[in-house]
């Protein structure tokens, strides 16, 4: 063979190889059907209910209060220049007794909008504007008319695409919370018959493993060897698991490895240790629970390196009835998020290989409501008014254009139910999903929008 | 006698015996009443999940021998819920617990000197139910083949297990 030929043939393989379809651990055939553009993605809802007027329109004051004050407080995701006048949204001067006086240093020396593609109008395009539904959208590309809370998902979430079709760990799936109110320990699995726990992802709400809860019913647990004592807990239970014959009825796991599981009581034993002697790391400014949660997700990055990680925020969602306090968390969690794209790029396997998104899982009204602050500012609430349904959507890393901004306040562009093809075209199983015939009609990658 | 009369003879006494064999006696069939019966396994009839606040009232009742107090279940069931995987959760819960000096195990040497009565205690004190003898076989081998067992590797087997998460 000479040399012409023998790199011909080397290339038909290594192509044909690529397209070959195997086996999954799961049983299912699976082809990739394109290449991954990164090997890991952390999808953060910035949820809580995000007007555009605060956020991509940067009208400050002038888009709610009547106070032609306007001025970026997302500086590290956007850019503009912040407000110069009636500072709020900092940290507050305890000196002179001034709310929010400080505004928080950036993190990032270049915007994640200059790094990456903003889609400034996105629209939440059906379903009721309330945060469980906002966040079941995000996680499974469907909309949810109907559904109430602690009520999973009828479409598959993005977790259960991934480990059905690309053969993922559960380890490799992470959803993060923030809290545990408003059903958010639901959105690691839906109840879709062809999906469902068998190909959870792993869920966890640090502040509550971490905080007083998990505290006293969990830290210094027993440190039992995964070997021995292990080997033998699994054999009597076992055991015992197989004499119990209703098929069906187990303790509901999410289908760890004993090795996963391993790791895992591992890393809830090491992350407990580091609570014990302050060693969390938590962004420069930490004084709400979502920048908190997003300290726990770096430690969680860190340890895991999951394939894909979904944390959802919750702070802003004192708009209801404090305006003051929301600008404050709106500030926080553009501080937070900097933060995790920051700590993104000190963890070797994920630098340079993770894609970020970052969505609100809805808007919020253009009318006030009748609340005041202590600033004399009106409250809004999230009914389904138009201005409820405007979003936007920001994706940076590799193989994401830079410096790009589609669609307009007259030409919107993309939908709330986006992010689930869009992860799966990262990671190449879009047409899989597509197929699936479970997305809502509306969504698309957001690769193809663009 | 000719070919002709031993047929007929030899047909007539074959027809005789034919006869007999028809009214003899029979064997008699005694019938009690008994209708047909599907058996099933002894923990069958456990087909529903306890809920959190269930499974961690009764774990921590057959491990302390007392009921846990309402703000303690509260905190119990929160740092459950934190955790995705049930499994991994009640293993962590059931590692502090087994961390706390007042939880009640027997001891090696009571298990030992009488492994029977002790996987049939075992049995009785989470499952609520005796042992069949394929499982109590069964365990009895397993203390014999496992010199390093403790009666707090069983209880932790027990208390983490299916049919213990059932009712």
């Amino acid at each position: 063979m000479n040399r012409r030929k023998f790199i011909k043939k080397s290339a038909v393989v290594a192509a044909g190889s690529i397209g070959v379809p195997y086996l999954l651990p799961t049983g299912v055939l699976f082809a990739q059907q394109a290449p991954m553009m990164a090997k890991h993605v952390v999808f953060v809802q910035f949820a809580g209910g995000l007007r555009q007027q605060e956020s991509v329109l940067q009208r400050y004051l002038a888009g709610s209060q009547n106070e032609q004050i306007e001025g970026n407080i997302m500086y590290n995701l956007l850019d503009g220049a912040p407000p110069t006048d009636k500072i709020a949204y900092g940290i507050d001067d305890v000196k002179n007794n001034i709310v929010g006086a400080f505004p928080i240093n950036p993190i990032l020396q270049t915007s994640l909008q200059r790094q990456g593609v903003l889609f400034p109008e996105v629209r939440f395009s059906k379903g009721s504007a309330g945060h469980f539904n906002g966040l079941s959208t995000g996680v499974s590309g469907n909309y949810y008319t109907t559904s109430g809370l602690r009520q999973r998902t009828a479409s598959p979430t993005i977790f259960e695409y991934l480990r059905k079709h690309a053969g993922f760990k559960a380890t490799d799936c992470w959803s993060v919370a923030n809290t545990l109110t408003g059903s958010r320990s639901l959105l690691n699995y839906s109840d879709h018959k062809d999906y469902g726990r068998r190909f959870a992802g792993n869920f966890i709400a640090p502040t509550v493993t971490f905080g007083a809860p998990g505290k006293e019913h969990f830290m210094d647990f027993k440190n039992y060897h995964p070997d021995t004592d292990y080997e033998m807990f699994r054999e009597i239970r076992g055991f015992l698991n197989q004499n119990f014959t209703n098929e069906g009825l187990e303790i509901p796991h999410l289908y760890n490895t004993p090795e996963e599981e391993n790791n895992i009581r591992e890393f809830v034993r090491q992350t407990f240790e580091k609570v014990k002697q302050g060693k969390i790391i938590t962004p420069p400014v930490s004084d709400n629970g979502d920048l908190i949660t997003l300290g726990y997700t770096v430690e969680l990055l860190r340890w895991f390196k999951p394939r894909l990680t979904i944390v959802d925020l919750s702070n802003i969602d004192v708009c209801h009835g404090n305006f003051t306090a929301y600008l404050k968390n709106v500030h926080r969690a553009d501080h937070g998020i900097a933060f995790l794209w920051k700590e993104i790029q000190a963890i070797p396997e994920m630098r340079n290989n993770t894609i970020m998104i970052v969505m609100p899982e809805h808007g919020r009204d253009e009318e006030n409501n009748s609340i005041k602050d202590l600033n004399d500012w009106f409250a809004f609430d999230h009914s389904g008014s138009p201005n409820a349904r405007r979003i936007f959507t920001m994706m940076v890393g590799p193989g994401v254009d830079a410096n790009l901004k589609r669609g307009s306040e007259q030409s919107p562009l993309g939908d709330a139910s986006d992010i689930v093809p869009t992860i799966a075209d990262i990671f190449g199983i879009k047409e899989t999903v597509y197929r699936a015939g479970l997305l809502d009609g509306s969504a698309r990658s957001l690769f193809d929008r663009i | 006698m000719n070919m002709q009369d031993l047929s007929k003879k030899i047909y007539r006494l074959g027809i005789g015996c034919l006869i007999l064999l028809m009214v003899s006696c029979q064997k008699d069939y005694y019938v009690y009443q008994i209708d047909d019966q599907t058996v099933l396994p002894v923990n069958s009839q456990k087909i529903k999940p306890k809920s959190v606040s269930q499974y961690i009232s009764i774990l921590y009742t057959n491990f302390f021998q007392r009921a846990i107090s309402p703000n303690s279940m509260l905190g119990a069931q929160k740092a459950i819920e934190s955790i995705g995987d049930k499994q991994v959760a009640f293993d962590i819960l059931l590692s502090k617990y087994m961390n706390d000096p007042k939880v009640i195990i027997p001891s090696k040497e009571e298990m030992l000197k009488d492994p029977e009565a002790f996987i049939r205690a075992t049995y009785k004190r989470f499952l609520v139910r005796e042992p069949t003898e394929a499982e109590l076989n069964w365990m009895l081998n397993y203390i014999k083949s496992r010199p390093n067992v403790t009666p707090e590797h069983f209880y932790f087997g027990f208390g983490t297990c299916n049919e213990h998460f059932h009712y």
